[in-house]
């Protein structure tokens, strides 16, 4: 159990144990279980309601734009919590906020750009 | 924080060096920014063009001066010895770029017919081209692993949108979507590949990562915890690495998508893929082997030998059965992969007299000077396959506006109709194959065979001899039918160029250029042989 290749030993027996209890379970109940099927048990289970329509639903495919933008200013942010918290600390400066101002502008030329393009309206 | 660390944190930037990539990116970001603002959309294909050729003169003032680097380790945090840096310009990284910035220019002078006739959106193309070609400048000056990583990314991912852009043909959506899952797969296995190796050097810098395989500077704290299985791991961090980037190159056997995609992809775009995403594929795969593998060269060494001869045969073989021009082309892109690759595979054999092996017993070798001709070698014959390539791309552009179909077949006649046309396809396929009208071809040829025989793998010349042989059947035997007369049984014969719209005169002065280029370099081949990275990495 010890050296590099040792140590993979520990996630593998423990990835091992894990399918064996799922697995064990699922085993144990089949094998225990009554099985009495009507047409009312067989259909799918959602919480207790009869299931409406087909599994196959429609969504506004317009939804993604507003996914994409979401994604470009969430990932803005995470840029720039690290660096709020340390451009007034000494050695900064005035370079490492004109540096976050060029990273926003990219940033901004993309919002920019599906302004433009009308992404912006509701249809 | 102590304020001598703080003065360290904001570095300098040598500007001038990372000149051509900025400049295109703030093109790039204009273009796309320009385009819903303006009503007539040619201005864009001007404006890229010349953005492209502004960049072409960074480079050129950058090849006059003495080379530069930047984003630099702090010499506080290097660790004894120089400390390492992530941008590099020098010969090799010069000429790379010099090459990507050229068939950008090829590839948009192609393009700019295409994108009218095609309805492709002329200011995302454009974007997304010049951004790809960004990608490829910096990844030709990166000199560590994340760098290499982000670049390579930023070549592909604009290519996979270029691939579909046309929307309306479901062969382009397909080849896009197959193209995007190879690429993404083939980057997650060499992002493994690439934490392996981290794990057992410590380092992303590739001069770094070479000194600690090398047995030079193995840090403490990975001979504590990785200890004799070091080896056993760089090995497989390396493998994984490369089969990465046999992805990117179309090796066999991860050459699959490179067929489709081609078939699919706009021309301009196929031709762009078939250089500049095959060219920054070996410009990485170069740096990473030549300059930060070497010391394994005794385990990848000999892997690659047998990959660069299946590559070649496979590629060309099917390549014989092909009717289809672009899929004729996209095979034997792939078989020249695998020319490309054989001096890097044969290099090992060269000094050590037969050193390699098999891998687990492979020595770690203590001198990096052993790739110098190798790394020459393939860097020439990228640069040469580039300018023929791009040639022949141009010349079944402009025949492809007449006859979508694109089959060999349309070609028959071309140099009686269109003798410019003609005589240019043959002396392309020609170059291609290896035959002497320009000497590109031969002078790549001779240059991987010497490093394949005086490397004492006769084996993998006597495959490449053969190899040679079968790629001179189809070449020729295409570049014969653009001479070749009506057939018998034809009741209707009419070639290409008879009652056609002339050649659109800029993909004219494409198929200029690429010939220009051939030329040049037949006449001058000092001008690509000799380049490669290992200006500082000798030393170490």
């Amino acid at each position: 159990m010890d050296g590099y290749f040792g140590s993979y030993l520990v996630v593998a027996l423990l990835a091992g144990l894990g399918v064996a209890v799922v697995g064990g379970a699922f085993t144990a109940g089949r094998l225990l279980r009554a099985q009495r099927p009507t047409p009312e048990k067989l259909i799918t289970y959602e919480c207790g309601v009869d299931p409406v329509g087909e599994g196959w639903a429609q969504s506004y495919v317009r939804y993604y734009v507003f996914a994409y933008l979401y994604v470009v200013f969430a990932v803005d942010a995470v840029f720039l919590f690290p660096w709020a918290t340390v451009f007034a600390a000494p050695g900064y400066g005035a370079v490492t906020l004109v540096e976050m101002f060029v990273f926003l502008g990219i940033i901004a030329v993309g919002l920019l750009y599906a302004w433009k393009k009308g992404v912006l309206t509701w249809v | 924080m102590p304020a001598s660390v703080a003065q360290g944190v904001v570095q300098g930037v040598d500007l001038l060096a990372i000149a051509p990539p900025l400049w295109l990116a703030l093109a790039a970001i204009a273009i796309l920014i320009a385009d819903p603002f303006l009503r007539r959309r040619r201005p864009l294909d001007y404006a890229s063009l010349a953005s492209v050729l502004v960049g072409l003169g960074f480079v050129v003032a950058l090849a006059v001066g003495q080379d530069r680097r930047t984003f630099c380790v702090p010499p506080g945090l290097a660790r004894g010895g120089p400390a390492p840096c992530s941008y590099v310009v020098d010969d090799f990284t010069l000429l790379f770029q010099g090459l990507v910035l050229l068939a950008a220019v090829v590839v948009l002078l192609m393009a700019t017919p295409e994108v009218h006739a095609s309805r492709l959106p002329p200011g995302e193309f454009h974007f997304l081209l010049l951004a790809s070609v960004t990608g490829a400048l910096t990844l030709a000056a990166s000199r560590d692993l994340i760098s290499l990583v982000v670049s390579l990314e930023v070549v592909s991912l604009p290519v996979f949108a270029l691939t579909a852009l046309r929307r309306y043909d479901g062969r382009a959506s397909e080849a896009g979507l197959k193209m995007f899952l190879v690429s993404v797969v083939s980057t997650a296995v060499m992002l493994f590949g690439i934490s392996l190796v981290y794990g057992v050097t410590g380092a992303v810098h590739l001069e770094r990562i070479a000194l600690v395989l090398a047995d030079a500077a193995v840090p403490q704290t990975i001979e504590a915890t990785v200890g004799p299985a070091r080896p056993l791991v760089g090995a497989v961090g390396i493998m994984l690495v490369l089969a990465g980037f046999g992805f990117k190159v179309a090796a066999v056997p991860f050459h699959f998508w490179a067929p489709d995609t081609y078939q699919g992809a706009p021309l301009p775009v196929a031709a762009f893929l078939s250089v500049v995403s095959k060219a920054a594929g070996f410009a990485g795969l170069v740096l990473v082997l030549v300059v930060g593998f070497w010391p394994y060269g005794g385990a990848w060494g000999p892997l690659l030998a047998v990959i660069a001869a299946v590559t070649m045969s496979l590629g060309n073989l099917v390549a014989l059965r092909q009717r289809h021009a672009v899929r004729l082309l996209a095979w034997s892109s792939i078989a020249q992969s695998g020319y490309m690759l054989a001096p890097l595979g044969a290099a090992l054999t060269v000094a050590g007299g037969g050193a390699g092996g098999d891998a687990g017993a492979a020595p770690v070798l203590r001198d990096a000077a052993v790739f110098l001709d190798a790394a020459g070698a393939t860097v020439a014959y990228v640069a040469i396959y580039a300018a023929m390539n791009l040639g022949a791309f141009a010349v079944v552009a402009a025949v492809a506006r007449h006859r979508p179909r694109n089959n060999l077949e349309d070609y028959r006649g071309l140099a009686r109709t269109n003798p410019l046309l003609g005589v240019a396809l043959a002396f392309f396929l020609a170059c291609l194959a290896g035959l002497p009208p320009g000497l590109a071809g031969l002078f790549a040829k001779i240059v991987v065979f010497r490093a394949a025989v005086s490397g004492s793998l006769s084996w993998l010349a006597i495959v490449m001899a053969i190899n040679t042989a079968i790629g001179l059947y189809y070449y020729l035997a295409w570049a014969g039918l653009a001479f070749a007369g009506r057939r018998e049984r034809d009741e209707v014969w009419r070639p290409v160029g008879v009652e056609d719209t002339p050649v659109p005169p800029t993909v004219g002065i494409a198929i200029g250029v690429a010939a220009a280029a051939t030329i040049v370099i037949s006449v001058a081949p000092e001008l690509v042989l000799h380049v490669t990275p290992l200006a500082v990495a000798a030393t170490g």
